[in-house]
């Protein structure tokens, strides 16, 4: 009788023989071998897109201290205003103005209380909505959006959010170029994070030439995606708004008329106040008459 | 304490059937019986773990339900487990504070029984770490905690050495000469005839002799082993 | 009532005696410390996902702890044997309920208090602020739940034969509780009849375990709850609690311990 260890032996040598034969054939069948060796993805497989969703709303939870809605709860209309952007930094501030005004009866998914029950429960959670709004909280939720980029680096949202309150609110400009350069890893095709990044150059680098080489790039990815997605997947217009907004404020302001009217009329035909965009087309077309020609 | 029974039982098995049984102050009584005869059964029902179906029980006047009926006995079960995450000390200080023993006086008679027993040495051991004869010594010292008048001990000597055996009998017997009552089962007819004053011997439920073990032998020309025998029903062969 | 603390005592020596307690403040701990090691994005001010983690684990470690340990005391006293020579003593069973329950209700608070003097260093580090009395309301209400449930588990105990399925039963009823309790009036109102009324009925049937969890309040600064509604929790939270230890009693009293 062979002693236990030869056939322990025996049996660690054959086991590491059909796995080097069969690693190669796996290799084969599933395809390109990942370059991430995030344990992450690993264990969770593709349902890690589904961790990340809940995560991001963890996030929205957390900008509003925990006053969110649960799967039991009317879903309200709105999206998120955790989304960086002027239109939400005015949004907030409103927001901070009106923060007694108390939803509660009407306005919130909560509704009014049902019962006593119902009454006496809202003393013990977040039955209040709030904003993160002292100074540097916002931070409290970049841990949930960086897990959420983790679980879903295609999310895209997820760097131009975090990127937008680490710039602007907390003053971390460097981390919030590296995470969107992070992201613009994960999606090199990403109109959003090429605009994101140029609001960085332009607002916190006060490099204007880079930042316009970074829009137009945006925009150039914009169109493309539109080629692409017509059937799938219609591209953010919003986003395409800002882009060439953007550029026509800058060409604007480095004197660059003829291009910053190029730009107002792009954004006049998705605008939905395109009056308004005419008189600014027009004014620069006046000033542009008026100015000699060199 | 006395047994006023009719019939105790559940279902269609009747444990005991039309028991009554006197035992008096200051005697050792011996309770036998084959595996099965409701010797464990009548205990159960003295210390209150089983209701009667009919009839009552007291000890020292009290009915067995009460709790106070159990203040002045100190009861030995068959199987002696304890909780394994004590020590001997820890168990008989708590037993002691149930049976509202002050603090020091407590501390006098664990130190007092722990003697007795001889488990002066393993005192602060976990009882999980105890050999069968140890657990059996922990477990007379806990019945004993209380300095009580009557003892009901369920096969005292079972599982134990015949040195084990020899120093439980010791005990009953200087318990007796100190003029406490006890009651207790057992399969070693030897021990019985030696200890006891008095025995009684259950078959099947019911009472089939009682008496002084003198006088049994007396009446039936017989060893109290072959009386038992006769008694139960299983021919001897002479 | 003595009778029921040396009782207690007894409990509380086996929990600390026993190793669970240990790993799971370990665990706790650990993971905790791991998870606030990381500095995202250069900041170490970022506290509250910590909280969160730390409570939630606490919540976790406190009701495997509470049900862990409430789940075997009487069925252990049986399987034991232990039952029996403590009967024979001039103790009642109601004693020994209450006894078993003060033990554990006791231990779970002192484990408790280990939890949340970890999580209260913890979070003062970081955040430099602490919200004691804040903390003391959470801690609180967190024991008067535990009480709750270790009410239901020893209920179970004397219901259900087999500890495990006792502790699985009571496992899936709280974290159930917790869940979705708060929501089945809504849920109510989106069903027909028969369902609603029964939806309904065990609305306002079950112990509202929920309402005993601050984590929210806690993890992002809200003020302190009013000690007046505290007080009413804790009277909500005692009334279940004495529910479920005489049902305990009630059955207790009638079983045959052969």
């Amino acid at each position: 009788m062979p002693s236990p260890k030869l056939i322990l032996a025996l049996l660690f040598a054959i086991c590491l023989s059909c796995g080097s034969i069969l690693q190669p054939w796996h290799q084969a069948w599933t395809g390109v071998e990942k370059k991430s060796g995030s344990a992450l993805e690993t264990f969770l497989g593709d349902s890690r897109r589904l961790f990340a969703n809940q995560i991001f709303a963890k996030a929205d939870a957390y900008f509003h201290s925990g006053y969110y809605p649960t799967i039991f709860d009317a879903p309200k209309k709105e999206e998120s205003h955790m989304a960086g952007g002027e239109e939400d930094d005015a949004h907030s501030t409103e927001e901070t103005n009106h923060v007694e005004h108390v939803e509660d009866s009407a306005g919130s998914f909560l509704g009014p209380p049902r019962d006593w029950i119902d009454r006496f429960s809202r003393n013990f959670f977040p039955s209040r909505h709030t904003h993160l709004e002292k100074n540097g909280a916002e931070r409290e939720i970049l841990p949930w959006l960086r897990l959420s980029a983790e679980l879903n680096p295609q999310r895209v949202e997820t760097y131009t959010i975090a990127s937008y309150w680490l710039r602007s609110r907390l003053g971390k400009v460097k981390e919030a170029e590296q995470f969107l350069r992070e992201g613009l890893r994960a999606n090199p095709e990403s109109y959003e994070i090429y605009f994101e990044l140029g609001r960085i150059y332009e607002q916190n680098h006060a490099d204007p030439l880079r930042a316009r080489n970074l829009w137009e790039i945006a925009l150039r990815k914009w169109e493309e995606s539109k080629k692409e997605n017509d059937e799938k997947m219609k591209p953010n217009e919003v986003v395409y708004s800002a882009i060439v907004g953007n550029l026509a404020r800058l060409e604007e302001a480095q004197g660059h008329l003829p291009k910053a009217v190029f730009y107002l009329k792009l954004l006049k035909e998705k605008s939905p106040v395109p009056e308004e965009i005419q008189k600014q087309i027009d004014e620069m077309q006046t000033k542009l008459n008026a100015s000699p020609q060199k | 304490m006395e047994y006023r029974s009719r019939e105790v039982g559940q279902g269609i098995k009747i444990a005991v059937d039309g028991l009554n049984l006197d035992v008096q102050a200051g005697e050792v009584f011996g309770f036998l019986g084959p595996n099965g005869a409701g010797k464990t059964t009548t205990m159960n029902v003295l210390l209150g773990f089983v209701n009667a179906t009919s009839g009552s029980a007291s000890i020292f006047g009290a009915d067995v339900r009460q709790p106070i009926a159990r203040q002045r006995i100190g009861y030995l079960p068959e199987l002696t487990y304890y909780y394994k995450f004590l020590n001997t000390e820890e168990l008989l200080r708590f037993y002691g504070k149930i049976f509202k023993i002050p603090a020091a006086e407590c501390e006098r008679r664990i130190d007092a029984v722990l003697k007795l027993v001889e488990l002066e040495h393993a005192r602060k051991r976990l009882i999980k770490t105890y050999s069968k004869g140890m657990q059996q010594r922990a477990g007379l010292a806990q019945a004993l905690i209380n300095n009580p008048d009557l003892l009901i001990l369920d096969e005292p000597t079972s599982g134990l050495d015949p040195v084990g055996r020899m120093k439980v009998r010791e005990i009953i017997q200087r318990l007796k000469n100190e003029g406490k009552t006890v009651f207790f089962s057992s399969h070693e007819l030897g021990e019985v005839e030696t200890v006891c004053d008095r025995v009684a011997i259950m078959n099947e439920g019911k009472l089939k002799v009682a008496g002084r073990v003198h006088d049994l032998v007396e009446q039936y020309k017989m060893n109290l082993e072959q009386i038992f025998l006769k008694v139960i029903g299983y021919e001897v062969n002479s | 009532m003595n009778n029921a603390l040396a009782l207690a005592g007894i409990v509380i020596k086996e929990l600390y005696r026993r190793k669970d307690f240990y790993v799971l403040f370990i665990l706790t701990a650990l993971i905790t410390l791991a998870m606030g090691s990381f500095k995202l994005f250069n900041d170490d001010q970022i506290v509250r996902y910590i909280k969160e983690i730390c409570l939630k684990l606490i919540w976790l470690s406190s009701i495997v702890i509470a049900i862990t340990t409430a789940a075997r005391q009487l069925p252990a006293e049986k399987e034991m044997r232990t039952i029996f020579p403590l009967l024979a003593k001039p103790i009642t069973r109601g004693q020994v309920v209450l006894g078993k329950f003060l033990g554990c209700w006791f231990a779970c608070g002192l484990a408790l208090l280990l939890f949340y003097t970890f999580f209260c260093i913890i979070s003062g580090v970081r955040e430099h602020h602490w919200p004691l009395l804040n903390y003391f309301q959470a801690l609180w209400l967190h024991w008067v739940f535990l009480a709750v449930v270790t009410a239901l588990v020893l209920l179970g105990s004397v219901i259900f034969s087999a500890v495990s399925a006792n502790a699985t039963i009571s496992f899936i009823v709280v974290t159930g509780i917790l869940f979705v309790a708060r929501h089945l009036n809504k849920i109510a109102l989106q069903m027909t009849e028969p369902g609603r009324s029964v939806t309904y009925a065990i609305y306002f049937a079950v112990p509202h375990l929920e309402l005993f969890d601050v984590s929210d309040l806690i993890i992002h600064d809200f003020p302190q709850i009013s000690w007046g509604i505290c007080g009413l929790a804790t009277l909500y939270g005692a009334t279940y609690a004495a529910l479920f230890l005489v049902a305990t009693w009630l059955v207790f009293r009638r079983k045959s311990l052969n």
